[in-house]
């Protein structure tokens, strides 16, 4: 995939995060009655992320894409499900799902940046790569203050389940394009 | 280049969130209510939680010398749960329900439990709360402490419904106090905002739980009081009664909705009794009402919509605990710098036209953004010191979207108390937990109790151990200016 592609369709998905997190964090507060069940909501988050990860290590190669784009709309699901959840078990299950969708969205993404990027010019991506992502963030966090204001934080939920979705379709789309460029490659040679 | 205008931008949209959320209403490490007028800072708020550390706070606040305010959800709006240096107390912790007993209908719960939980409490016995505000995040301290009421046309202020309590006095002892044992307490903790004593536990009368048909009419204000004397009233089957006022453009201060809660005894309660949630278009709801802030065509869409939707709910069944916890967070605002504040006004039915219509003319001269209007009916109850209910009186429920800036706060002053003037002409009072505009003399005419209720509070407590803006504004002769600054 084109690696301008690439930042542009993290930069959504860092969008739809950034705008949600530290209000998810807000959120999941208010459900637990103490800081130590707060703390097994993030506990569950990274087990799965970490168990995920070894499964999908020699896969990753081959699925790259398709990962990323699975942990968008993976993503986008628990987004919209999030404000429908009525017990702890649900957000634990919700956290399960997200840690998942964690685990793919950092393997693929440094999957990409590698295959994309060359020695010597790496560094420059990956500092555009960062920038731009954190930039994406930065501007999320400030529109999803505001959207609460004026809204409530389940509209913010389901705004950012549209931008997973958006950097899901950019993703596929990129994918597409660049293989059926191989494609023509292929045949022109 | 496109990466310098990028962070240029974020950063310029940080310094104008920066700024634009730096007016003193946001500052978090001072204490307000919901007005987020006047905050101070106070000595700390400690959350209740037991008997025994209450009264181990009192004595010790006692021998410190230091303040203390008692605040619950804090959705009075004068500054009467908290004072500057002082402790405030947040009973919303304290909060257990501690027996139902459904033969003689009544609960006992701590102060602190909302009526949420006390509707969640009670609604598998078949009974419901006699008297309480139209919504219900409101803790029952607070609310017993302002003497609240709503809905019910049938049970008067809350204070009828109030069968005893335990109350905390400054000397740190413990007293129960009802109509017969230190009854002398009673009229002046319930409606005493704070000053005499923390309310610890509380018993409280109940009702049935009915199954009502929920009914809405559209009609001019000028037949509303006719329309409520000769059908709602006489009506013992009415229940529950609420009427709103129109403040679109083209229809303002002259028409009216009208709803009434009708018992339907055919219905069996169990098929409609599962409490349920209000709360479930809170983003557009709350978008319509931000447009109604802002806009006069919002107030028009929202004026429509109201009178399409309740008039199309008519015959709409509804239990009683149902219909006593309305939708609020619709309401919920937080923008910096600016925020909503109630007004409410009571007045005798014969003088309510002439008060309306003077109302609306004073909102639109002085160019006020009235939100919206509602309507109760209490019914004369002067048990409580300071009672608003000298007569059988309609209130009228002002919401206003107001800047929080000294201009502004100016401004709405001088509203309030040309406001109050016209509710002194026309034989009426005003409801005391909102924000404190009106002028110590307007006070001192509407309450004429008021020497007696500051005196008692005195000698009660001595040291004036329990304080708050209400009692510094008005009982003690300084003015909030004074005291917040
Ligand atoms: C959106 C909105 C709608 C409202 N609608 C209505 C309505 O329909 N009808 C109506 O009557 N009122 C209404 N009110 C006013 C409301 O009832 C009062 O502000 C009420 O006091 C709120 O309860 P609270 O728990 O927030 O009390 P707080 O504001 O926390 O406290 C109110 C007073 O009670 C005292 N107090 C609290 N707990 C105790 C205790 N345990 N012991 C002794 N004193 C105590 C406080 O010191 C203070 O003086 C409304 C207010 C708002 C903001």
């Amino acid at each position: 995939m084109n690696v301008k592609w690439l930042i542009r369709s993290q930069s959504v998905a860092t969008l739809a995060a950034g705008m949600i997190y530290p209000y998810y964090l807000l959120f999941l507060k208010n459900l637990g009655n103490s800081y130590s069940k707060y703390g097994l909501a993030f506990a569950v988050f990274t087990i799965s992320s970490a168990a995920v990860s070894t499964w999908l290590g020699p896969r990753l190669d081959k699925h790259g894409t398709r990962i990323m784009v699975i942990s968008s709309l993976g993503m986008m699901a628990a987004m919209f499900a999030f404000p429908w959840t009525s017990s702890y078990t649900l957000v634990l299950l919700l956290q399960l799902i997200m840690g998942t969708c964690n685990a793919m969205q950092r393997m693929s993404e440094r999957l990409l940046l590698a295959d994309s990027t060359e020695f010597v010019s790496r560094g420059i991506t990956i500092g555009s790569y960062h920038f731009w992502t954190s930039i994406a963030s930065g501007f999320a966090v400030i529109l999803g203050g505001l959207l609460i204001d004026w809204l409530t934080i389940n509209a913010l939920f389901y705004m950012s389940a549209l931008l997973y979705g958006v950097s899901a379709w950019v993703v596929w789309r990129a994918s597409r394009a660049s293989l059926s460029r191989k494609a023509e490659d292929t045949i022109t040679f | 280049m496109k990466k310098t205008i990028a962070l240029l931008l974020l950063i310029a949209l940080c310094v104008f969130q920066y700024v634009r959320t730096s007016s003193p209403d946001q500052d978090p490490y001072l204490t307000t209510d919901y007005s987020r007028l006047h905050p101070v800072k106070v000595e700390r708020v400690v959350a209740g939680k037991e008997e025994e550390q209450l009264v181990r706070l009192v004595k010790d606040a006692k021998r410190k010398g230091l303040k203390v305010s008692i605040a619950g959800q804090r959705h009075s709006q004068g500054g009467h749960t908290y004072y500057k240096d002082g402790i405030v107390v947040d009973m919303t912790s304290y909060n257990k329900i501690i027996e139902v007993d459904s033969d003689a209908k009544r609960i006992t719960l701590q102060a602190g439990a909302t009526w949420e939980d006390a509707q969640k409490a009670i609604n598998r016995y078949g009974l419901s709360v006699k008297t309480m505000q139209s919504l219900n995040p409101f803790t029952i301290g607070g609310s017993i402490s302002i003497n609240a009421h709503g809905r019910d046309i049938r049970n008067g202020s809350l204070i009828s419904s109030v069968d005893s309590f335990r109350l905390l006095t400054a000397d740190g002892q413990i007293k129960n106090v009802s109509r017969t044992e230190n009854a002398e307490l009673f009229p002046l903790a319930l409606g005493g905002y704070g000053l005499f004593g923390i309310i610890l536990d509380v018993t409280l009368d109940l009702t049935e739980d009915e199954v009502y048909r929920e009914s809405t009419l559209l009609m001019d204000l000028s037949d509303y009081v006719d329309y409520f004397q000769r059908e709602v009233l006489p009506n013992p089957a009415i229940k529950l009664h609420i009427g709103r006022i129109s403040v679109a453009d083209d229809s303002y201060f002259t028409e009216a909705l009208a709803k009434n809660y009708t018992v339907d005894p055919s219905l069996p309660l169990d098929k409609y009794n599962k409490l349920e949630s209000n709360e479930k278009w809170v983003a557009p709801g709350k978008l319509l009402f931000n447009l109604n802030r802002s806009t006069d065509w919002g107030k028009k869409l929202q004026w429509n919509l109201q009178t399409y939707v309740f008039t199309r709910q008519s015959d709409h069944i509804i239990s009683r605990n149902n219909a006593m916890r309305a939708a609020y967070e619709f309401m919920d605002y937080s923008q910096p710098g600016a925020n909503d504040q109630l007004q409410e006004y009571f007045v005798p039915l014969d003088r309510f036209d002439s008060f309306a219509r003077r109302l609306g003319e004073i909102v639109k001269e002085d160019k006020l953004n009235l939100l919206n209007v509602t309507i109760r009916y209490v019914g004369k109850d002067r048990e409580a010191m300071l009672s608003y209910a000298k007569d059988d009186m309609l209130a009228l429920v002002c919401l206003f979207n107001t800047p929080l800036s000294e201009q502004g706060q100016r401004k709405m002053k001088d509203s309030v108390q040309r406001m109050i003037d016209e509710v002194i002409a026309h034989d009426g009072s005003y409801y005391l937990p909102y924000i404190a505009y009106p002028t110590l003399e307007q006070f001192q005419t509407i309450y004429p109790n008021y020497e007696n209720f500051f005196e008692q509070k005195r000698m009660f407590d001595e040291n004036e151990l329990f304080m708050n803006y209400f009692y510094a504004n008005y009982g003690s002769g300084r003015r909030i200016e004074e005291v917040a600054s």
